[in-house]
């Protein structure tokens, strides 16, 4: 059983390859080197003149958990009731619909469509990992991992404050991987969760959290450390302190020296690139966020970029967005403090380009985007639900590519914030190869999934094939295919067979002696008993749909 | 290296003749206490621990024997492939099915859901009108709110605003409220107070004798009550001496003591707000909770919970992108799901009726289709959430049974749909 894809142009940045045109060979669910006469090839796809990539690969999206399910229980209003054919109808509800609040089924038929076959939730809270994975198994057609939410929750910040060694931290950290069943640590707002819960209503990055007195920047050197020390590939992903605050810039300048060089990811950086120049004492901080960017090669970043239009925004930091909280549109939010572990802030937005504010967002982002030059340590991302959702990147794909698209999308904005702007000097358009290292070879390698992202040998047969067309919006909203592990389930756009992806893991070595002391800590502290915090890997696969993919770290313990 | 076994929770079945002791999770209210000590000899489930035996919830749920009642068929025994058939039957010919009850887990309430989206269903809970309150709370200006953990660690005023919590869930004060040990605060030296009627404050006494403040009111003056609250922690200055019965002054030192905590928690359960738009009253509390944490931290805590209640929302919010509501539809046959009730009876209806539930389910009218399942917690493992939200735990399966599961029944119902 080989299927053939004839004389495809390749785009696969992983192998240098750009508009090559080249067959690919898939075999059980696999690209495989040229077959030999003898095998017999049973499918033939000709795809001449059509572009090929890799299955796309968001890196950061609020896909499954508490917060993103709160949204969709808050805001009924967002839903709209659609009818759907098979085989969309066979899973699909009549509240399916494109909006910042899809369904669990809804999230994956979306991404799908427009060739993405992969997503990570970016902010699982380790004491609510279950229901994101729950959420996620919900999930049919991508792959699914997610990142632990550490650094707010009292057991590191009481390991980190009563001077416990590396060690017990890195095996605290790995335990925490296997328990949630995670690929990535994350940290939001490092101390400040935890430092809102004592009324504290900013956290600077040298200030101390007022009950543990350790800063957010030991916090980030700890963990940032202790992913290093574990092999695990992905690096710290880091929601800097001051979330949204103008001036917040210098925050996150500094937050890139935090770690002493060891590498860390910051996201949705838009957020953190305000300056507090103007008359409205709010501008963009892009050209020193992107220097620094430039000039750090231990720093990657996603943008988080903001597009015009209604959505809600989704954060576990409580401590921000309990600040935001007053510019809700619709006027209403949630603020939750939750188990000694962190918390979460659900604030509805509508980002308006008349809008001083909103206007100079989007500008930052765009502006971020054309001035940091390594496409291999720039995202593409709308931190999905928070700056728009998911279902508007092959809008921001045309922004990025299509120099008088943006400019014309420029003319249309607030003028105050056209003033404090340099978007239109910027004369950069991403390539096709770029966007492709953007959204597929580049989000692999900092994930470390090395079967994904790319159409080399070995690679889970994970592809996409468009036709090239001079709307780039067009091109990237609807693939001729899209296939996943090698079968064909999106054909013209649209859903052509429901598959249930992987979920993927990161489980390094770790001393399982930590335990001793967390279960007296849960005896303690907590209101659940330890064992029932981790989830085993038969819970994950009791409904008997997805599978799990454990990524080898990069060194062993001793 | 990690030995896998470490992280299979699940407990495998040893022959039933000897004594066997096991860790369980109680679906039994809200809570969710995984720190159930059960003995199971022949079958037969008794509570071991202090705690737990003194929760009637508990108790009930856990040691209640289970009835041998085969799957029937308009009252008379049937195998259950045929009252599989039958209940498919039935299901191909109705337009549209009522699926009441959903007290069930998440892989239960996942099948009912797809079945229902198969068969046209509409789909409400037994605590619906309740659930319903906190919801129009949520959608129109969102809250402020905790978990338990946080509840154990931090609070050190705690007021019950309507309710004594314990008649919902009876461990709340022993273990989250009592516990000795706490982070942040001298669990001993918390501050309780209780506004309402009929309500059982000995669990509110401290374990050193200190005893909760209580204001007594009538249920239907809560509305009143709580905005006269919420006014003076807004420091709106009142004329008023008394507010249906209550002084204002007493308020006035509830308000204050409001504003002076570290981490103040106001509960409230919306089983116990019976009174026309109980959902103003909860906006009360948690508007209140908002003007506070524009100065201090404080936090809303609702509580309750029952029959798979948080789950069936969850599940069905993140299943279908909307809640659960209590919308009242034209059906033509009525779906019992009743995993957890047990001695619960099935609601009058002149429609068709057909219900999957445990095995001590009663019925006032005989149901076209009985088909008993396995209670998850007791007959089958799964999974729950507690009545905070963020906490989902596995349930445990810690008795022999032959019953299948609610979603092995309905995924084969579906087969022949």
């Amino acid at each position: 059983m080989i299927t053939l894809l004839k004389n495809g142009k390749l785009y696969d940045p992983a192998h240098g390859k750009n508009g090559v045109v080249e067959d690919i060979y898939i075999r059980d669910g696999h690209i495989t080197a040229k077959p030999n006469q003898a095998d017999k090839i049973t499918q033939t796809y000709d795809l001449t003149g059509k572009i090929v990539m890799a299955g796309a690969i968001d890196m950061h999206s609020h896909i499954g958990g508490g917060k993103v399910n709160i949204a969709r229980m808050m805001l009924p209003e967002f839903q709209e009731t659609r009818g759907y054919s098979e085989p969309e109808a066979h899973i699909c509800t009549p509240n399916c619909s494109h909006n910042a609040t899809p369904s669990a089924t809804d999230t994956g038929f979306r991404y799908i469509e427009m060739g993405y076959t992969a997503a990570f939730e970016p902010a699982i809270m380790p004491i609510n990992a279950r229901q994101a994975h729950m959420e996620m198994g919900d999930t049919p057609m991508i792959d699914k991992g997610g990142y632990a939410m550490l650094g707010n929750d009292d057991y590191f910040l009481r390991l980190l404050s009563g001077k416990a060694d590396q060690k017990a931290i890195n095996n605290y950290v790995a335990w925490i991987l296997h328990a949630t069943q995670a690929i990535g640590i994350k940290v939001v707002n490092p101390g400040g969760i935890s430092a809102f819960k004592f009324n504290q209503r900013r956290l600077n990055l040298d200030e101390n959290n007022v009950h543990y007195q350790i800063t957010p920047r030991e916090i980030l050197k700890s963990l940032s450390r202790a992913v290093s020390e574990l092999g695990i590939a992905k690096p710290l992903h880091v929601h800097c302190n001051n979330l949204g605050a103008a001036g917040n810039f210098q925050t996150t300048l500094d937050t890139m020296g935090a770690s002493d060089g060891v590498p860390m990811h910051l996201t949705h950086i838009q957020f953190h690139s305000y300056g507090t120049e103007g008359d409205k004492k709010f501008s963009s901080a892009a050209a020193q966020i992107s220097e620094a960017l430039n000039k750090n090669k231990h720093i990657t970043a996603d943008v988080g970029q903001i597009l015009f239009g209604q959505t809600v925004t989704a954060s576990g930091d409580s401590m921000m967005q309990h600040l935001n909280a007053k510019h809700a549109n619709p006027k209403k939010s949630v603020i939750m403090d939750i188990e000694c572990d962190a918390g979460c802030g659900v604030v509805p937005f509508k980002y308006r380009d008349q809008n001083y504010v909103n206007a100079l967002q989007w500008a930052i982002g765009l502006e971020l985007f054309l001035s940091v030059e390594d496409p291999w340590r720039i995202f593409l991302t709308t931190d999905h639900p928070n700056g728009a959702p998911f279902t508007s990147y092959p809008h921001l794909i045309r922004l990025l590519m299509d120099k008088t698209f943006r400019n014309e999308a420029f003319a249309k904005l607030n003028l105050d914030a056209q003033a404090m702007s340099n978007l239109t000097s910027l004369n950069r358009e991403y390539s096709l190869y770029e966007i492709a290292i953007m959204t597929r070879s580049g989000a692999a390698k900092l994930i470390g999934l090395n079967n994904c992202g790319h159409l080399g040998a070995g690679a889970q047969a994970d592809i996409t094939v468009y036709t090239e067309q001079a709307d780039y919006e067009k091109m990237f909203t609807k693939p001729d295919y899209v296939f996943k592990n090698g079968q064909v389930v999106v054909k013209d756009g649209v859903v052509t067979k429901v598959v249930w992806g992987a979920t993927h893991t990161a489980k390094p070595d770790f001393d399982i002696g930590v335990e001793k002391n967390l279960n007296e800590y849960f005896e303690k502290y907590h209101t659940i008993q330890c064992d029932n915090f981790k989830i085993s890997n038969d819970q994950m696969l009791e409904d008997g749909r997805g599978s799990l993919i454990t990524h080898e770290s990069k060194v062993r313990a001793n | 290296m990690i030995n896998t076994t470490l992280w299979q929770n699940n407990i495998s079945m040893n022959n039933s003749n000897t004594l066997q002791a096991i860790n369980a999770t109680c679906p039994a209210c809200g809570l969710l206490c995984d720190d159930i000590a059960l003995d199971n000899k022949n079958n037969q489930i008794s509570i071991t621990n202090s705690g737990a035996k003194n929760c009637t919830k508990s108790v009930a749920f856990f040691e209640k024997k289970p009835a041998e009642v085969p799957p029937q068929i308009a009252g008379k025994p049937a195998t259950l492939a045929q009252a599989i058939a039958k209940t498919a039957e039935i299901l191909n010919k109705t337009k549209q099915p009522l699926f009441i009850g959903l007290s069930t887990d998440v892989a239960g309430f996942r099948a009912v859901f797809n079945l229902s989206q198969k068969t046209n269903g509409h789909l409400t809970h037994a605590n619906a009108a309740s659930s319903q309150c906190n919801l129009n709370v949520l959608q129109s200006t969102g809250w402020q709110t905790t978990t338990l953990t946080e509840v154990k660690n931090r609070a050190d005023v705690i007021v019950c605003i309507g309710t004594d919590i314990v008649s919902h869930n009876p461990r709340f004060f022993e273990r989250i409220v009592w516990h000795k040990d706490a982070m942040f605060v001298d669990s001993q030296a918390r501050e309780v107070i209780y506004i309402g009627e009929n309500c059982d404050v000995s669990a509110g006494i401290s374990p050193k004798g200190r005893h909760p403040s209580l204001l007594t009111c009538r249920a239907g003056d809560l509305p009143e009550i709580t905005l006269v609250l919420r006014a003076l922690v807004a420091g709106k200055k009142l004329k008023m001496v008394e507010v249906a019965g209550v002084k204002v002054s007493d308020l006035q030192v509830v308000a204050d003591k409001l504003k002076q905590a570290k981490y103040a928690v106001l509960a409230w359960v919306a089983k116990d707000l019976h009174f026309p738009h109980a959902e103003l009253t909860i906006q009360n509390i948690t508007q209140t909770v908002a003007a506070l944490n524009e100065k201090t931290r404080a936090a809303g805590l609702p509580l309750g919970g029952s029959d798979g209640d948080t789950t069936a929302n969850y599940a069905n919010t993140w299943l279908s992108g909307m809640a659960l509501n209590d919308s009242q539809v034209e059906h033509d046959c009525v779906v019992w799901v009743n995993g957890f009730g047990i001695d619960k009876k099935a609601p009058k209806s002149d429609k068709t009726l057909i219900v999957f539930g445990n095995s001590n389910c009663q019925f006032e009218t005989v149901p076209d289709v009985f088909i008993p399942i396995a209670t998850p917690g007791l007959d089958c493992s799964g999974a729950l959430f507690r009545v905070d939200s963020s906490v989902v735990l596995p349930l445990k399966q810690v008795r022999e049974t032959s019953l299948p599961t609610l979603a092995e029944v309905l995924s084969e119902i579906e087969k022949l749909i």
